[in-house]
């Protein structure tokens, strides 16, 4: 067990002090729980409790046929529900080799990015309110957010699980008022972008807050396994969007966003300005879209799959989602394991945690930007 | 024996009771209504309608809220020390309602007039945090013993600022009765020469008050309410209701002594609606600027607030209580003395917006990559990292 | 300091816009056409009789296994002397709306678009107080489209 040397251990006996945090504490983003041992207000240890919220979606996932499990990847990843049923879609792609039409791929990205966004404005919001901001964040991110789930709403009809991506293209084609509504969306992103970037990201307290605090070495943070925004902040320009194109990434013009410091205020600048770069990419998008099929020409009722076995990954707000299947052939997967993100995020938050303080702690957790479904699935 | 209360000769224990019984009811309604009026307030900075549904605009919400406060269970832990738990309230609850006695709202508007007002102000208000610290430990509870630790760092903390804000003043004016310092501004309130122990007291309130930034005992995303995380209903309630009262009393004090008060610009021979509208709107201005200040700033930490005040805010307002005693030992003429006293204060306020500025340094470039110029690792571990 | 001038310039300016809040139960948003709330059975105005001829496709698919559906003969068919196709009909017809997870698939497997997602906010306003309420059978399934209430919207 690590400790933190204190100047008055051996003038002074103290006893630690063990602070149960959570499963239900207003900061730990669901029911994550974190024991914290605090010497004072100083974070001695951290112990995480993860698994409050396992559902066993893997596993339900291997009892359903191809366009049923659509509906799991939506509830593994309930902020980013696109790119969890993208990543699940390119694996049965991949597996049954299925061509998909260039504008499914085209709304795929769009939607994905905009998923991304709503995602991050999340990330925003809620951070805001760990720092301590009377939920003027959360209000102002929220506004943002839900104008974007109005435009999910009306493509897909459901503001939360949407269940809109196939394997081969998607569900159905996006009304006809789509550029409209996306330029509309965009306009007010920008707005609430900037809203958020003139509320926190230049604040004196928030810097005091968040600078320098949770640190986390580029080469610690390839070892524990971090990916996405949080691996970015320290300085490794991993994005799979670049390194690794899928969809039509590699035709488009954006910037990877990387941090210096990897600190708790880099891992926040780099999400807002990956938000500006999700606007540029939807408009590059937007000029590409054309009129045309969204589903394969011929497309089985019932999907099957050949053997085989597929690891796919792309990049979700919060990192590498990845899907590994495995298939004996039939309709349904034979085995079925997500590669979240947020878990591999989790594991380096008692490193950066240890030798903080308490009000830091929460503040570092914010900043991993974690969702419990996904970690425990 | 008898008194005067509002021109009647009455009973001095009539009059008493009179004067307690009005502070009460005064103060409920008061509550009530800042409750309403900061609800109302934020939402509109937050681009929501705030309470709606209970009456007219929602006018009612507070008298719902109270009503159902008043009818909930009162809960105690089984392992709470029953005593100290179920006294803590009041130790917060009549402290704040004592500094009520001194304050006052117009010309001969006031429960008592102390020769030594602000001193009495400034020791009754510090009473309270025994409460805090009885409500931190009666809970047992860990987040309550931690919310009271630093809810006693930071009032013991803050009080000095603000005591040498205060008494900076009462040298400018030459007396600590808050009629007589009211009286001495003037033409031009005191907020104009001493700019610096302005800031201080607003700052110190703020900590007083536990309102962001300074929210740190009862931080809601860190110790969940701090000591009030045990309580409920009306025990509860009482620490709501001495939290707004003490915003209400303290606007009233900064009104009084920094802007001048029912006088200032109207002069004092106005009538007795005029003083009492002037004194609200700058209390009001005062609780806008709290609850602007609320929705805007995240928490500081612990040993940021107290190093802001132990090496920031406290040796400069020795630097301007020292400024203010020479002026009134050499006694210089009085235009000289305020520009002196201004040149000195303001000095002041810029150093403490320069050490802001600096001791968290500066905003870093943002950190953007060319389009081209990331491309992948050679390895997802590389050697490059290392 | 310049960082806090900017924040509370900020918040400022949000103060003087327009709230964005609906009250939410006196003022209804506008659904959009695509709103999924529960699936609800649809009423063939013509022939004055369901278009489910309870083939099960649905049942299958439904990946919470929310749906219970029996068939019989059709009394009105042709055969037997009425005027409809339809030689099988729904019977009974159960969803328990408590499990059901809306993804849209019984939809999309139905030959007959004989099902379709409400799209009402009558759909989504659905609390009850004991949870066997929320299992329908054939006729509340019914009953609002028997009765026009839903413009209901199936993909192509």
């Amino acid at each position: 067990m690590t400790t933190v040397p204190f100047p008055h251990e051996h003038e002074f006996e103290t006893q630690d002090l063990m602070i149960n945090m959570g499963p239900q504490h207003p900061s730990t983003h669901g029911v994550f729980r974190m024991v914290l041992q605090v010497d004072g207000e100083v974070v001695r240890d951290v112990v995480p409790y993860i698994g409050y919220m396992h559902r066993g979606g893997e596993k339900l996932a291997e009892t359903m046929d191809f366009r049923q499990g659509i509906g799991w990847m939506d509830r593994t990843e309930y902020l980013a529900q696109h790119n969890a049923e993208l990543s699940y879609v390119m694996a049965v792609e991949a597996l049954a080799e299925l061509e998909v039409p260039e504008r499914a791929q085209w709304i795929r990205m769009i939607l994905c990015e905009l998923n991304r966004l709503s995602s991050h404005f999340m990330f925003t919001g809620a951070f805001g309110t760990d720092a301590g901001i009377f939920g003027t964040a959360f209000v102002y991110s929220f506004r943002e957010r839900e104008v974007i789930l109005d435009l999910f709403e009306e493509i897909s009809g459901d503001r939360l699980m949407y269940a809109y991506f196939r394997p081969g293209g998607l569900a159905w084609d996006v009304p006809d008022n789509f550029a409209r509504r996306v330029a509309e969306v965009l306009k007010s992103t920008r707005q609430g972008i900037k809203d958020m970037d003139g509320l926190l990201t230049e604040n004196e307290i928030f810097r005091a807050r968040t600078v320098d605090i949770g640190k986390i070495s580029a080469a610690d943070a390839i070892d524990w396994g971090c990916t996405g925004p949080v691996l970015r902040a320290s300085g490794v320009p991993l994005d799979l969007r670049r390194t690794e194109p899928y969809l039509y990434y590699d035709q488009l013009d954006f910037d990877i966003i990387t941090g210096t410091n990897g600190d708790v205020y880099d891992r926040f600048v780099v999400r807002v300005e990956e938000m500006r770069q999700s606007v540029r990419i939807i408009e590059q998008c937007m000029e590409r879209l054309r009129p045309g099929p969204i589903l394969p020409d011929r497309l089985p009722r019932m999907l099957r799959t050949p053997p085989g076995e597929v690891y796919l990954r792309t990049e979700a707000p919060r990192g590498e989602y990845g899907i590994y299947m495995v298939s004996r052939g039939g309709n349904r997967p034979h085995r079925l394991k997500i590669r979240s993100s947020c878990f591999a995020n989790l594991q380096a938050l008692r490193d950066m945690t240890i030798g903080s303080y308490v009000a830091d702690a929460v503040v570092i957790l914010g900043s991993l930007d974690i969702v419990l479904c996904e970690v425990d699935r | 024996m008898n008194n005067d209360l509002f021109g009647f000769e009455i009973n001095v224990w009539a009059d008493a009771a009179a004067r307690l019984g009005l502070i009460v009811g005064l103060m409920t309604v008061v509550v009530m209504g800042l409750i309403y009026g900061e609800r109302k307030i934020i939402a509109r900075f937050q681009q929501r309608l705030g309470p709606t549904r209970t009456g007219p605009a929602g006018l009612l919400q507070s008298v719902a809220d109270a009503l159902k406060l008043v009818a909930k269970e009162d809960v105690r832990p089984r392992s709470a020390d029953p005593w100290v738990f179920e006294l803590a309230p009041y130790f917060v609850f009549v402290p704040i309602f004592l500094m009520f006695v001194a304050i006052p709202f117009a010309l001969r508007w006031e429960i008592r007039v102390l020769e030594l007002g602000l001193f009495y102000v400034l020791a009754v208000s510090s009473v309270n945090i025994v409460g805090w610290v009885m409500a931190g430990w009666g809970s047992d509870n860990r987040y309550a013993m931690l919310g009271a630790l630093r809810a006693a760092a930071q009032a013991i903390s803050y009080e000095l600022p603000l005591v040498m804000s205060l008494i900076s003043v009462g040298i400018v004016a030459d007396s600590f009765n808050l009629t007589e310092i009211v009286r001495s501004q003037g033409q031009v309130p005191n907020i104009v020469w001493q700019p610096l122990p302005f800031f201080l007291f607003f700052v110190a309130i703020l900590a007083e008050l536990n309102r962001t930034p300074f929210d740190i005992p009862v931080g809601e995303s860190e110790v969940v309410g701090g000591p009030f995380v045990e309580y409920s209903g009306i025990r509860w309630s009482m620490f709501f209701l001495a939290e707004y009262a003490a915003l209400f009393i303290l606007a009233l004090l900064g009104a009084a002594v920094f802007l001048g008060g029912w006088a200032w610009p109207l002069g004092e021979e106005w009538g007795l609606g005029w003083q009492l509208v002037l004194t609200a709107l700058k209390a009001g201005a005062l609780i806008f600027a709290v609850f602007w200040v609320r929705v805007t700033m995240p928490r500081l930490r612990i040993d940021q607030l107290m190093a802001f005040s132990w090496k920031v805010l406290l040796p400069i307002s020795f630097v301007q209580v020292l400024a203010n005693g020479l002026v009134l030992v050499y006694e210089p003429p009085q235009h000289i003395a305020n520009i002196l006293l201004a040149a000195v204060s303001g000095a002041g306020l810029l150093l403490v917006v320069w050490i802001m500025n600096h001791s968290v340094g500066k905003p870093r470039p943002r950190p953007v990559l060319s389009p081209r110029a990331a491309t992948a690792p050679t390895a997802t571990r590389s050697e490059a990292a290392r | 300091m310049r960082g806090l001038l900017k924040s509370m310039g900020v918040t400022l300016a949000v103060f003087a816009r327009k709230p964005v809040t609906r009250e939410y139960p006196d003022t209804h948003r506008p659904l959009p056409e695509r709103d999924r709330a529960f699936p609800l059975l649809l009423w063939d105005h013509d022939l004055d009789e369901p278009f489910c001829t309870g083939c099960h496709a649905c049942e299958r698919a439904c990946p919470v296994e929310c749906m219970t559906v029996l068939m019989k003969d059709n009394p009105n068919h042709r055969t037997q002397g009425g005027d409809s196709t339809r030689r099988k009909i729904v019977d009974k017809f159960w969803i328990d709306y408590a499990r059901c997870m809306r993804c849209n698939i019984c939809v999309e497997v139905c030959n007959f678009d004989a099902i379709a997602m409400n799209n009402t906010w009558q759909g989504h306003e659905t609390s009850v107080y004991d949870r066997a309420d929320l299992i329908q059978d054939l006729p509340q399934l019914l009953a609002e489209h028997k009765a026009g209430a839903i413009k209901p919207w199936v993909p192509q």
